[in-house]
């Protein structure tokens, strides 16, 4: 029933666009014109989405692809600024920085959140509903307050650096946040909610019977875990971790608030090729800035996948 | 000329033909029912009477004017659809209401009017009810009723019980009959169930492909099939080849046709019968029998030919696997029709 | 929930397991420890022993009785209830014509409200500043900048909130089902089709409006400080006053979490209808 008008819709559009080019003989194109009109008038609410999406997402998109193309010295198109991106020292540091922070902190996120939605897919509902509470809640604190807080605690007069000190921990009292340690104990901070809150829906596909099955096949838990469980969440995991790396592939705020533009990382730099607190370089922030996209797509197409094949695995259970 | 008139409705989806050139007329008051098997074209055919669809060519004519172009909310027709069409934000009243709201029938008379429709479907006391809160079978209802209500000049229902459970199917598709007559309301009714289609009906229209395949009162389409597969839609026809039947029958048949024999019109006896005029009287052995509710259905292998026969269950003269059994054919309900590429 | 609440009965344990209690405990203690130590470190005068001492409100009292912390905020308001608002409208539009007139721009519609989610505000903020700072038209006007930024923003979670309760009603069905009726199609999705859709418009709108509250990259960039958000005036305020800034993150994580609680509220409770 759906489809069939949904292909009528599909339909009459072509017929609006191209009926009477085609067939100007046929007897019902004449009348068809009333409709024709009709069709357009339903089609005017579309433009102001339209004009906005063009305005502030597409146009946006296409300008820095093409500042990217722009070269700085010689003013035409080319690869030039990606060559210079490539070459550069602190644009190649702040690529292979930004990788490493997201890839560490996506998989310890994902080691650790993995855990505690298992954790929380064995607890009674009421553990579980408190601890989603918590996760609902602590997944907001991100950003500016995030950084401020774990300056608070960790930074160079901080509580636990101070105390630290007192009680000889060096790890607390020589930590110092202002670096990509620093960073890399924040991200896995917000990497930990989000990862979870993505991952507790995932267990509750888990059926009782696959445990009773396997215990009455004389599996150990150690079989049920590792050749029944994880492969059936393997597509959830990945899609999950994708959605972590470029997460905090594009986090900004919180770097931003710890270390301000001192730290060779992407959203950091290209941010301040942009917004000229030195000069502004759009050739070589527009380049930085396409290779930031080129890596978010990758994930987002890396999730697409995953999250299709586990709704399929889904359907097949 | 008829009330409601298709002359040659043809309806495409880009390449696909789902309506090929689509002729007939209903006459007022009737209540036709477009039968046949799911992607036929029957519930496109109703959609585009409605204006929910547009035709691809051809024409539409409703009580003498030509609606084709009309919009739908313009043409005053009423519609059931299969379920979930009710607005759930509206309890049943407001539903039934809306049509005549969009009429801009004063407020006393609405009041009057949806009491009345209401009544109709049987669904008094729920009239402030929210849709979730109803079964499916009440939610119909109030589908009928708010479709009744505007008193559109033709009904359509678009298998408005094929997901409601057989018990209240029946008590509806009773209900739908008396609206039909008690209103005189010319009504048109979707459906894929053949037993439906013959408990309700004054003309049925078999749909085959997009085409109509036989059209005629429940008792003539179910007789005389005209076609492989009209006899393999309705009822559950025995079929044999022309070789086929000659040979178990001696009797010949014309070539390029298929004889066609409805299980209960065949006798089965353990004793040869007296005299058999009129009939053909074929030896076979009983290979199986199966309960069918009130009816037994034996199937006997006769020669290269295997014939289901169907008898009242009683208790009394039933036949056991491996017993030899006398078949009788009338010989006027053996139905030679024109063989077909489909069925 | 009521699901969930099922999926939680054929769980294999209904007693927590002690290794849960403490993995989870812990967990939870681990994100909550930073927002403890700001809402303890806002209300004392000084921590630099074990124990903070000195309890206090200055931090707060102070923070109330400044100007620039109530325009922040109501800068903030202003940028959340118009962006939202104007997404609002303009999905609500453009899903009329996918839903009664041609669904076939549903794809196009999904991919382009997609987009925002996937390359988040960095990329969003910047290709706005490159392509209209110093085009000296109106567009080049930082207010309109931001307000464009932030309504493409939001797209995705409107977006799907507006889809999923499309979706949950067959909004096709009941227009036709109007049409039917006598109504024209607009009048139809208007007076059938919304008013089905307000609760699951109004739960995606409020998760909207807590991403506008907590959004730091667009407001810096765009506007830095020409029109300072509650985001951008706690991280001007960080160096010079902690103990204020203390204060401004409690106040934030509060209005946040208090958006959230609401969230959850309206889901759990139209998940049991």
């Amino acid at each position: 029933m759906a489809d069939m008008s949904q292909a009528s819709a599909t339909l009459t559009v072509s017929e609006a666009t191209l009926g009477a080019a085609r067939e100007p003989a046929r007897a019902a194109s004449a009348s068809k014109k009333p409709h024709k009109s009709k069709k357009w008038i339903g089609y005017a609410a579309f433009i102001p989405f339209l004009l906005v999406i063009i305005g502030y997402e597409l146009l946006p998109l296409g300008q820095l692809v093409l500042d990217s193309l722009v070269g700085k010295e010689s003013g035409t198109l080319g690869l030039e600024n990606f060559v210079k991106v490539f070459t550069t020292p602190l644009y190649q540091q702040s690529i292979i920085n930004s990788v490493w922070i997201s890839a560490v902190s996506a998989i310890v996120g994902i080691i650790v959140s993995f855990l505690a939605a298992r954790f929380a897919y064995e607890s009674s509902p009421r553990v579980r509903n408190a601890f989603t509470m918590v996760l609902n809640m602590m997944s907001n604190f991100s950003g500016v307050p995030l950084a401020f807080a774990f300056m608070i605690l960790m930074g160079n007069s901080g509580v636990l650096t101070i105390l630290g000190e007192r009680w000889g921990i060096p790890f607390l009292a020589d930590f110092d946040l202002y670096t990509g340690e620093g960073l890399m104990v924040l991200y896995i901070y917000f990497q930990i909610p989000l990862a979870t809150l993505l991952l507790l829906p995932a267990f509750s596909g888990i059926r009782k019977e696959w445990r009773e099955a396997a215990t009455i096949l004389q599996a150990t838990p150690f079989d049920y875990w590792f050749r029944i469980v994880i492969p059936n969440l393997m597509p959830s995991i990945l899609g999950t971790l994708s959605v972590l790396f470029s997460n905090a592939l594009a986090a900004y705020a919180t770097a931003f608030a710890v270390v301000m533009n001192n730290y060779a990382l992407l959203p950091l730099q290209i941010t301040s090729k942009f917004k000229g607190d030195v000069q502004i370089d759009t050739a070589t922030g527009g380049a930085l800035a396409v290779v930031l996209i080129i890596l978010m797509v990758v994930c987002t197409l890396v999730n697409n996948y995953f999250t299709k094949r586990a709704s399929k695995g889904r359907e097949v259970i | 000329m008829a009330y409601i008139e298709f002359k040659g409705v043809v309806k495409r989806f880009g390449d696909n033909t789902v309506l090929d050139h689509i002729d007939f007329g209903v006459e007022k008051g009737d209540l036709v029912t477009l039968l046949g098997p799911s992607g036929c074209g029957k519930s496109t055919l109703l959609r585009c009477l409605s204006g929910l669809e547009s035709v691809t060519e051809g024409r539409i004519v409703l009580d003498g004017r030509d609606i084709t172009d009309v919009p739908a909310s313009k043409r005053n027709i009423g519609m059931v659809f299969q379920q979930y069409s009710l607005f759930p934000n509206m309890t049943v009243e407001q539903n039934v209401a809306f049509g005549l709201r969009m009429k801009k029938v004063p407020a006393e008379k609405i009041q009057q009017k949806v009491a009345d429709a209401i009544a109709m479907v049987e669904l008094t006391g729920k009239e402030k009810a929210y849709p979730a809160s109803l079964s499916g079978g009440q939610q119909q209802r109030a589908a009928l009723a708010r479709s009744i209500v505007t008193e559109p000049s033709v009904l359509l229902l678009d298998e408005p019980l094929s997901a409601i459970d057989a018990k209240l199917r029946k008590a509806l598709q009773s209900r739908i009959r008396e609206i039909n007559q008690e209103l005189g309301l010319t009504s048109i009714f979707v459906t894929h169930d053949q037993d439906e289609a013959m408990v309700m009906s004054d003309v049925i229209q078999l749909f085959h492909d997009g085409r109509i395949e036989q059209a005629g009162s429940p008792v003539d389409v179910y007789t005389k099939p005209v076609s492989e597969f009209a006899a393999s839609f309705i009822g559950s026809y025995n079929q044999l080849d022309a070789a086929v039947f000659s040979e178990v029958t001696g009797a010949m048949v014309p070539a390029g046709h298929v004889v066609a024999i409805r299980p209960e019109t065949i006798g089965i006896q353990k004793e040869a019968p007296a005299h058999t005029d009129g009939a053909y009287v074929v030896r076979g052995t009983v290979q199986d029998s199966t309960p069918r509710g009130n009816v037994l259905r034996y199937t006997v292998k006769t020669g290269p030919a295997c014939l289901r026969v169907d008898v009242l269950f009683r208790s009394f003269h039933m036949f056991d696997k491996g017993d030899e059994v006398y078949l009788v054919l009338p010989e006027h309900d053996c139905l030679a029709i024109p063989e077909s590429n489909a069925a | 929930m009521s699901s969930k609440a099922k999926a939680a009965s054929a769980a294999p344990a209904q007693k927590t397991p002690l290794a849960a209690r403490i993995f989870l405990g812990a967990c939870a203690l681990y994100l909550l420890v930073p927002f403890l130590t700001t809402l303890v470190y806002s209300l004392f005068v000084e921590w630099t022993d074990v124990l903070p001492s000195g309890f206090t409100l200055r931090n707060y009292a102070e923070l109330f009785t400044n100007s620039t912390f109530w325009l922040s905020i109501g800068r903030t308001l202003v940028l959340c209830l118009v962006s939202v608002a104007i997404t609002i409208v303009l999905l609500l539009l453009a899903m009329y014509v996918v839903v009664a007139v041609n669904r076939r721009l549903g794809r196009f519609m999904q991919f382009v409200c997609m987009i925002p989610y996937a390359l988040q505000g960095v990329i969003l903020s910047i290709g706005i500043i490159s392509l209209y700072t110093g085009t000296g038209t109106i567009l080049s006007n930082r207010m309109f900048m931001l307000f464009g930024a932030y309504t493409i923003l939001v797209l995705p979670y409107i977006y799907q909130g507006i889809r999923n309760a499309l979706n949950a009603i067959d909004a096709n069905m009941l227009i036709q089902a109007a049409e039917m009726l006598g109504c024209g199609r607009f009048r139809a999705y208007v007076q059938v089709v919304l008013p089905n859709i307000v609760s699951g418009i109004l739960v995606s709108s409020l998760l909207a409006e807590s991403i506008v509250f907590g959004d730091f990259v667009l407001a810096n960039n765009i506007a830095g400080t020409n029109y300072q958000n509650i985001q951008v005036f706690l991280q001007a305020n960080m160096a010079r006053s902690s103990g204020l800034s203390s204060a401004i993150v409690v106040i934030i994580f509060v209005v946040v979490a208090a958006v959230t609680a609401i969230v959850l509220k309206l889901q759990r409770s139209s998940q049991n209808r």
